[in-house]
C-alpha cells in the first residue's frame, strides 16, 4: 500500500461515495482512525489491511488494492467494533458490503477460501432450500484445495456419528418461489 | 403621520453580494410603497455605511428605517444608535436579516434574491406600523453573589472583592477550593497546584468585602439584572464555623470512618471532617446521613450505631451512656430482645446483619462485670407527682423517661417484686435476676420510688394522694384457656403461673412426662424449664409447622438440643381423665391450609388422626390476656379485652390517665413495652406542661436514604457461645456472651448507615464548644444584582466502559483517583502505589476516555492531552526507571508553552502509541504478561494490533456538565448547550454572558477548559459584572409584554406560563399586572392569552401580519 501512489477519484463515482451509499457505510467519513476498530478485531493480525487501514483505503480511493486484498474475507462478523466504535461506524457492514463490491467486480482474492464459501453456500441454499452440508463442503473444497477436506475428515464423520450432518439433502417446499426471491435479490443488489 | 420609509442593503463584502443580487434588491425596495429612498452599500455597518442613513434622515426627513443585512444579534443595536442620534427613535427601525437567512444558506443566487426581497418587503411593511418605545433605566445592586468556589469562582470574588464591592460566595462543600484543590502538579509548568490556589483561598476567607457561604446552596432566584434576589439554604453543618478552631480534637475523637471524597474513596476520613488541611474556612462538619435503619427499625428508637461505634472502639463504658439516652435495660434487651433491628441492618445485604443485641448484651456484662457507679439522683425540677401502676417493661421505662425530665415518679406494684413478666415470665437461664436487678436499681438510684406489694384498686385514691397523671402498665397477666373437655383437671397447669412459682422459688410438682401445649416464647421456656425441674420426657405440642413457631428460632434450637421433643402439626382436642386427675392428652395431627388474616397457613384437623400421648402434667401456653378484675372498673375496653386508649397520645377516656404496653397491646414483646412507656412519657409529660398532646406527633423520622457497601469484604457474624449441654443442670445462664475482642470485631463490622452515629464524643473533646448536634439548617436571602455561575465539572465515571475494567480490574484508576494518589497530602502520601503497595514499573495512561466518543461525549475535553502528559512526567519522576506508555488519537497542546511541554515529555522517555486502546485485560497469552494488566490496542502508526503489558493503568477521564447542570440553569433560567454545559451568549464575542441579562458563567461550567482559561474567564465575567456595577444603572428592553387592564378577566394563565416571573396578579383588581423590568418580551403571555388582553409591544398583531404579508407578496 506504501508504495502506490494514490489516484485521484474517478470522474464518476469516487469509491468513498460507492461505499457510503451502502447501508452502514454512511458514518465513515466520519472516522477518526482511532484503531478501537483494529484493537478490538479478533482476526485482524491476519488482514493484509487492518479494519481503520481498510477505512483509510476507502477514503484514499485505494480501491481495485483493497478490494483484491483478503482483508474483509476474515470478519468473523463479531460486532465488537461495531459496539465500540466512538463514531458509530458500522465497520462489520462495510467490510461485507466489500465483500460484495469484490465479488461484483470479480476482484475477490484466491487467497481465502471464504468467497467460493459464500457461493457454494448460496447455490446450495437455493437449490434446497436449506444448505445441504455435505454436499456444500464437498463442493468447496474441490473448488479450493481438495487436501483441506481430509482435515476435516475426522470432524466430519463426529458428525455424521451423532447424527449431526446427514448424508442426503433435505428439500423444503415452494423451493420455486424461494428461487424467484433470490433471483429478485440478485437482480437488486447487481451481483454476477 | 406620513410614514417615510428609508430602505438600506448591505452587500456585507461577497458575504451577501456574493449570492444575492444586492441591486435588484434595491431596486425592487425602490418601489414598495412609502419607501423615499433604497440603496445599497459594501459595509452598511461601517462608519460611511452609518453616515449615509444619518444623511438621509435628515435630508429627506426619513421616519421609518429598514437595513437588509446580517442577524440582528449583530447590528441591531449598531443602527438603532444611528436611528436615535439622528432623532428617531430607536423602535422604528427594523432589520431584515439577508445574510444568514439568504446568502449564507443557499448557492441559489435566484432564489437568495427572491427570498432577499420578500424579507425586505416584509420589513417595509412590518416597519410601517411600528411605534415608539420608551426604554427605562434600573438601578444597579452593587452586590455581586457568586456560586461555586472553585479556582474560577475564587478568582472573579476576588477581582470584584477588590474593587471594594461586597460578593457573596456560595459553595456547596464544607470548603472552597474545588477540583483544583485535589491536584497535585499543574501543566504546563508544572508548579504546585495548593501552593499556588491556597494563597487565594486564604484571601478568599479573610477578605473585608467577601461573605462566604460554605457549605451551602442556592435554593431560589428572583429578580431581574442589577436587582436579584437569592435564597440561600445553609446545610446544617454542626459545628459553630464563628468558635471552630479548627484543632482537630473532635476527628481524633470521632469513632466514624467512611470513604474520604476529596481523596475519591481512596482514604478514610471521620463523621466529623474536613476535607482537606488547607480547607477554607479552616471549620469541621459533621456529616449526618440520616437515621440509621436500626434505630429507624427500634420500637424505642435506641441508637444502636451509636453505642456500636463507641464499642468499635473499646469505648464499653460510654457506650452504654448512649443506650441510658433512650432507656435503662442494656442487659435485659441485650437477652430478650425480638431485635427488629437486626432485620434492617444494611450489613445484612452484604452478608449478615450485625450481632446488635449480642453487642448490647456485651456492654451490660462489661459494666456489671467492671463494677458500675451508682447514678447520681435526678434533681427534681417539677412538682407535678406522676403514679405508674405496673413495674413491667413498659412501667419502668415511662418512669425512666419521666424522672429524666425532673418528675417525682412513684411506681406501684402489685407482686413482692418489680420486673413484671421480666422477673416473673422469663426463666433464670436466659435472664438471670441479677441482670434485672442492676438496671432497676439503676432507675431507683435515679429517684423513682417503687411501692412492692401494692395493688392499686382504684384510681381515684391515687389522684386523691396528690398525683396528677397516671400511667397504667399493668401488662396481660392471665393465661387464656383452651377450651376442651377436661381442661381443669388436676395436673393442667398454666405457663404463666408455673414461671412465676419457679421464679419465686415455690416448688411445683411436675410428673415425668410433661406436654407443652402453644409454639411462643413462654411455650419454649416453660418446656426448658419443665425439662431443668427434672422432667425426663417434655413435648411441645404445636399445631402448625415449624417455620411458623412464633418464638426465636435459637430458643427452639436449643430446647431440641437440651432433649425438648417437638410435635408440629398437632392439636389437643381433650384431656384424659382417669378419677378426675390427668392421665393423659388425646391431640388429632394438623395439615396446613390456606393463610389466615395474619398470613401464616391456617392449620386444618386431619380427620379420623386423632391419638393419645400418656402425660403427667400438661402446661397450656397458648396466650396470654388481661386480667380485667385487677384494673379499675372506670375504664373502657376494646373488643379484643385490651384496654382502649388514643392510638397517638395513649391517653385512656380518663382525663390524665394514660396507658401503655401488653394491657393495651395484648401480649407483646419487651422493646414495644419500652415504646410504649417512652410515648406515654411524652404525653404525661405534655399533658402536666399543659402543652397540646397531639401536635407534630408521631415524629416523621429521617431514614438514610442509600448506604454504600461498595468494597465492604465479607465476614460472617460470631457464633453466640452457650453453655455446654452437660452444664446445664439447674438455672445457669445458657448463652455466655462475646469476650471483647469479638465484641469489637463484631461492631467493626457495621456500616456506619447514618454516618454521624451521633455519640456525642466529639461535643465532649470540643474545647471551643463549637459543636452543635442540634443545629438545622437555615436559609438566608441575599440581594444581588449580578450572578457570576463557576458551578465546574464532574469527571466522567468510566465504570460503563466494560472493556476497560474500572472498577472490575486492581489498578486501573481515573485521572482524579491517580491526582490525589500523587499528592504529598493524598491517602498514599504521594507515592504511586499498586494495590499490593508495590511501586509500578510501567504505567499505561489512556487518552479521550468518555470524551470524542459518541456514546458518552462527542466533545474534546481540552485538558486530558495535557494532564496525561503531566502524569507521564510525574510517574518517571515518583518512580525512577518506570516505563509510561500514553495512548492518543490525536495530541491537543495548543496553549502557551504546551508544545514545548510535549517535546520535554517525548524528550524524557515516554513512549507515545497513537491509537484508542480496545481494551485492558488481565488474561496473560504469554509469560512476560503474566500478572500484568494488557493494554490491547491498534498501533495506527504501524498499522498493527499490539499487546503492552503494563502494572497499571490510569484512565484520562472526560470532564462533564454536573449531574445537577439542568436543575441549577433552570434555577438561574440559563441554557444548556448540546453537550449540557451552560450557554453563554455568543461563543466567540460573548463567551461568559447567558441569556439572562445579569448572569454570567465562567469556568469548567460553561465547557471543559484549563486553569489559565478559567481564570481569565473568571477575570471576564468579573470585570463585565463591575461595568455594570460602576454605571449604576441599565437600560431595559422596551419590547415587552402589555395588558389592557379592561380585557384582562384574571385568568392568571399568563401568570404561570411566564418564565421570567414577570407577571404579577393584583387581588384587588383581579387583574395581571406586567412587569416591565423583568419582562424579557417572549411573547408568551401573549400567545396564551384567551381574551386578547395581552400584546406584546413591538410584537402587535397589526406588526406581525403585516410582516406575514410581505414575505407572502
Amino acid at each position: 500500500m506504501t508504495n502506490t501512489i494514490v489516484k485521484a477519484p474517478a470522474a464518476e463515482v469516487s469509491f468513498i461515495d460507492e461505499v457510503c451509499s451502502i447501508p452502514g457505510g454512511e458514518a465513515i467519513r466520519s472516522c477518526i482512525q482511532c484503531g478501537m476498530c483494529t484493537g478490538s478485531c479478533p482476526t485482524a493480525s491476519r488482514w493484509d489491511y487492518t479494519p481503520r487501514q481498510v477505512i483509510a483505503m476507502v477514503r484514499g480511493e485505494l480501491r481495485d488494492e483493497l478490494l483484491s486484498s483478503n482483508s474483509m474475507w476474515f470478519c468473523a462478523s463479531c460486532y465488537t467494533c461495531t459496539v465500540r466504535c466512538p463514531r458509530d461506524i458500522k465497520p462489520t457492514d462495510i467490510m461485507h458490503a466489500l465483500e460484495i463490491i469484490a465479488i461484483r467486480d470479480g476482484l475477490s482474492t484466491k487467497r481465502s477460501r471464504t468467497p467460493v464459501m459464500y457461493k457454494c453456500f448460496v447455490d446450495s441454499a437455493k437449490g434446497n432450500g436449506r444448505v445441504y452440508e455435505l454436499g456444500m463442503m464437498l463442493k468447496l473444497f474441490l473448488q479450493t484445495n481438495p487436501f483441506a477436506a481430509l482435515k476435516m475428515a475426522p470432524v466430519g464423520l463426529s458428525l455424521l456419528l451423532h447424527k449431526r450432518m446427514p448424508l442426503r439433502p433435505s428439500r423444503i417446499k415452494g423451493r420455486g418461489e424461494l428461487k424467484a426471491i433470490l433471483d429478485k435479490a440478485r437482480a437488486l443488489g447487481g451481483a454476477k | 403621520m406620513e410614514r417615510r420609509i428609508g430602505v438600506y442593503i448591505c452587500h456585507c463584502g461577497t458575504n451577501i453580494a456574493g449570492i444575492v443580487d444586492v441591486e435588484a434588491v434595491t431596486e425592487f425596495a425602490q418601489k414598495l410603497p412609502f419607501v423615499v429612498i433604497a440603496r445599497d452599500y459594501k459595509y452598511m455597518c461601517s462608519d460611511p455605511g452609518q453616515e449615509l442613513i444619518r444623511q438621509d434622515i435628515k435630508e429627506l426627513g426619513l421616519n421609518r428605517i429598514v437595513v437588509a443585512s446580517c442577524s440582528p444579534l449583530m447590528h441591531e443595536r449598531t443602527y438603532r444608535r444611528v436611528c436615535q442620534e439622528s432623532g428617531l427613535n430607536p423602535y422604528l427601525f427594523e432589520m431584515a436579516n439577508i445574510r444568514e437567512h439568504c446568502s449564507w444558506v443557499t448557492e441559489d443566487h435566484s432564489a437568495a434574491t427572491d427570498k432577499a426581497k420578500a424579507l425586505v418587503s416584509a420589513a417595509v411593511r412590518r416597519v410601517f406600523y411600528q411605534e415608539p418605545l420608551e426604554t427605562k433605566e434600573v438601578p444597579v445592586n452593587p452586590n455581586t453573589l457568586v456560586v461555586g468556589g472553585g479556582i474560577a469562582g475564587i478568582q472573579a470574588a476576588l477581582e470584584i472583592a477588590d474593587s471594594r464591592h461586597k460578593v457573596y460566595l456560595v459553595e456547596r462543600e464544607p470548603s472552597i477550593g474545588g477540583h483544583m484543590s485535589q491536584l497535585d502538579k499543574t501543566f504546563p509548568t508544572l508548579d504546585c497546584s495548593a501552593c499556588i490556589l491556597t494563597p487565594k483561598m486564604s484571601l478568599v476567607g479573610s477578605h473585608p468585602y467577601i461573605e462566604l457561604m460554605s457549605y451551602s446552596e442556592v435554593v431560589e432566584v428572583s429578580g431581574y439584572v442589577g436587582n436579584f434576589k437569592a435564597k440561600i439554604k445553609k446545610k446544617a453543618r454542626y459545628v459553630d464555623v464563628d468558635k471552630c478552631t479548627g484543632c482537630g480534637e473532635c476527628a481524633n475523637v470521632c469513632p466514624v470512618e467512611v470513604p474520604n471524597e476529596f481523596d475519591l474513596g481512596l482514604g478514610q476520613r471521620k463523621a466529623i471532617y474536613r476535607p482537606f488541611p488547607q480547607a477554607v474556612p479552616n471549620v469541621f462538619a459533621v456529616d449526618k446521613q440520616g437515621y440509621p435503619p436500626c434505630r429507624v427499625a427500634c420500637p424505642a428508637g435506641v441508637n444502636a450505631q451509636g453505642y456500636i461505634a463507641l464499642i468499635s472502639q473499646g469505648k464499653f463504658k460510654e457506650a452504654v451512656e448512649i443506650l441510658r439516652r433512650t432507656m435503662p435495660f442494656a442487659g435485659v434487651c441485650g437477652r430478650v430482645c425480638t431485635h427488629p433491628c437486626e432485620s434492617e441492618c444494611e450489613r445484612g445485604k452484604v452478608d449478615e446483619s450485625v450481632s446488635i443485641r449480642s453487642l448490647k448484651r456485651f456492654m451490660a456484662d462489661y459494666e456489671l462485670k467492671v463494677g458500675r457507679e451508682k447514678a447520681a439522683p435526678i434533681e427534681r425540677t417539677k412538682e407535678d407527682k406522676v403514679a405508674i401502676i405496673g413495674s413491667g417493661p413498659a412501667g419502668l421505662a415511662c418512669a425512666y423517661d419521666l424522672i429524666k425530665e425532673g418528675y417525682p415518679v412513684s411506681v406501684f406494684e402489685a407482686a413482692p417484686q418489680s420486673g413484671g413478666l421480666l422477673r416473673y415470665g422469663i426463666p433464670e437461664y436466659r435472664l438471670p435476676k441479677k441482670v434485672l436487678d442492676n438496671e432497676i436499681s439503676y432507675i431507683k438510684e435515679l429517684g423513682v420510688k417503687i411501692k412492692t406489694n401494692t395493688p392499686v384498686k382504684n384510681l381515684e385514691d391515687i389522684f386523691n394522694k396528690g398525683y396528677e397523671a397516671i400511667f397504667l402498665a399493668t401488662g396481660a397477666g392471665i393465661s387464656q384457656k383452651m377450651g376442651i373437655p377436661h381442661e381443669d383437671a388436676k395436673g393442667v397447669i398454666h405457663a404463666l403461673d408455673f414461671l412465676k412459682q419457679v421464679s419465686l422459688g415455690i416448688k411445683v410438682d411436675l410428673g415425668e412426662r410433661v406436654a407443652v401445649i402453644g409454639g411462643g416464647n413462654a411455650a419454649v421456656d416453660a418446656a426448658r424449664t419443665a425439662h431443668r425441674l427434672g422432667a425426663r420426657e417434655v413435648s411441645i405440642i404445636y399445631r402448625r409447622s415449624r417455620a411458623e413457631i412464633p418464638a426465636a428460632s435459637t430458643e427452639v434450637d436449643e430446647a431440641e438440643r437440651e432433649g425438648v421433643n417437638l410435635h408440629i402439626l398437632a392439636a389437643p382436642v381433650r384431656v384424659l381423665t382417669k378419677d378426675n386427675q390427668l392421665a393423659g392428652i388425646q391431640c388429632i395431627r394438623m395439615e396446613l391450609g390456606e393463610p389466615d388474616a395474619s398470613g401464616r397457613r391456617r392449620p386444618v384437623p386431619i380427620e379420623g388422626s386423632e391419638f393419645d400421648m400418656s402425660v403427667d402434667n400438661v402446661i397450656i401456653a397458648i396466650g396470654q390476656a388481661v386480667d380485667k378484675a385487677m384494673l379499675p372498673k372506670e375504664l373502657e375496653y376494646t373488643g379484643w379485652g385490651t384496654l382502649a386508649v388514643d392510638q397517638v397520645t395513649l391517653q385512656t377516656d380518663i382525663e390524665g390517665v394514660f396507658a401503655g404496653g401488653d394491657v393495651v397491646s395484648g401480649p407483646a414483646d419487651v422493646i414495644a413495652g419500652i415504646a410504649a412507656g417512652k410515648e406515654a412519657a411524652i404525653s404525661i409529660d405534655r399533658y402536666l406542661r399543659g402543652v397540646d398532646l397531639k401536635e407534630g406527633r408521631p415524629t416523621t423520622i429521617k431514614r438514610v436514604k442509600e448506604v454504600s457497601k461498595e468494597g465492604v469484604e465479607t465476614k460472617a457474624k460470631p457464633a453466640m457461645p452457650t453453655l455446654d449441654l452437660e452444664k446445664r443442670e439447674g438455672f445457669t445462664e445458657v448463652e455466655l456472651g462475646f469476650d471483647e475482642k469479638v465484641a469489637i470485631e463484631e461492631a467493626k463490622r457495621c456500616l456506619n448507615c447514618g454516618v454521624c452515629s451521633e455519640c456525642m464524643e466529639c461535643v465532649k473533646a470540643c474545647q471551643a464548644g463549637a459543636i452543635n448536634q442540634e443545629m438545622e439548617e437555615e436559609t438566608v436571602e441575599v440581594e444581588i444584582g449580578n450572578i457570576l455561575i463557576a458551578t465546574g465539572y464532574d469527571a466522567f465515571d468510566p465504570s460503563p466502559l466494560y472493556h476497560y475494567g474500572y472498577g472490575r480490574l486492581d489498578n486501573v484508576i481515573t485521572a482524579l483517583e491517580f491526582e490525589r494518589m500523587i499528592n504529598a497530602s493524598g491517602p498514599t502520601e504521594g507515592e504511586v502505589l499498586l494495590k499490593d503497595g508495590s511501586s509500578p514499573k510501567t504505567v499505561g495512561i489512556i487518552h479521550c476516555v468518555g470524551s470524542r466518543d459518541k456514546k458518552y461525549h462527542e466533545y474534546c475535553s481540552q485538558v486530558c492531552c495535557m494532564y496525561s502528559m503531566k502524569f507521564g512526567h510525574l510517574i518517571r519522576e515518583h518512580v525512577p526507571g518506570a516505563q509510561v506508555y500514553e495512548f492518543y488519537i490525536d495530541l491537543r497542546c495548543v496553549g502557551k508553552a504546551f508544545e514545548e511541554f510535549y517535546n520535554r515529555i517525548l524528550e524524557e522517555g515516554t513512549i507515545f502509541i497513537r491509537g484508542r486502546p480496545a481494551e485492558i485485560t488481565d488474561v496473560a497469552e504469554s509469560p512476560e504478561e503474566q500478572d500484568k494488566l494488557i493494554i490491547v490496542s491498534e498501533d495506527t502508526l504501524i498499522g498493527r494490533q499490539r499487546r503492552i503489558p503494563v502494572d497499571m493503568v490510569v484512565l484520562s477521564t472526560a470532564l462533564q456538565p454536573r449531574s445537577d447542570a439542568e436543575e441549577v440553569a433552570r434555577l438561574f433560567s440559563i441554557g444548556r448547550s448540546a453537550d449540557g454545559f451552560f450557554l453563554e451568549k455568543h461563543p466567540k464575542l460573548d463567551p461568559v454572558a447567558t441569556m439572562s441579562d445579569g448572569i454570567f458563567v465562567v469556568g469548567c461550567c460553561q465547557s471543559a477548559k484549563d486553569i489559565p482559561q478559567s481564570v481569565a474567564q473568571a477575570s471576564a465575567a468579573a470585570a463585565r459584572a463591575l461595568a455594570m456595577i460602576s454605571a449604576g444603572s441599565i437600560e431595559v428592553e422596551a419590547a415587552t409584554a402589555a395588558i389592557d387592564e379592561e380585557l384582562c378577566s384574571g385568568c392568571k394563565i399568563c401568570y404561570d406560563l411566564c418564565p421570567f416571573h414577570a407577571i404579577s396578579f393584583d387581588e384587588e383588581k383581579r387583574v395581571c399586572q406586567v412587569n416591565e423590568t423583568l419582562c424579557k418580551g417572549c411573547g408568551v403571555c401573549v400567545a396564551a392569552c384567551p381574551s386578547g388582553a395581552n400584546t406584546g409591544r413591538h410584537f402587535t398583531t397589526e406588526q406581525l401580519m403585516a410582516e406575514i404579508e410581505g414575505v407572502l407578496v
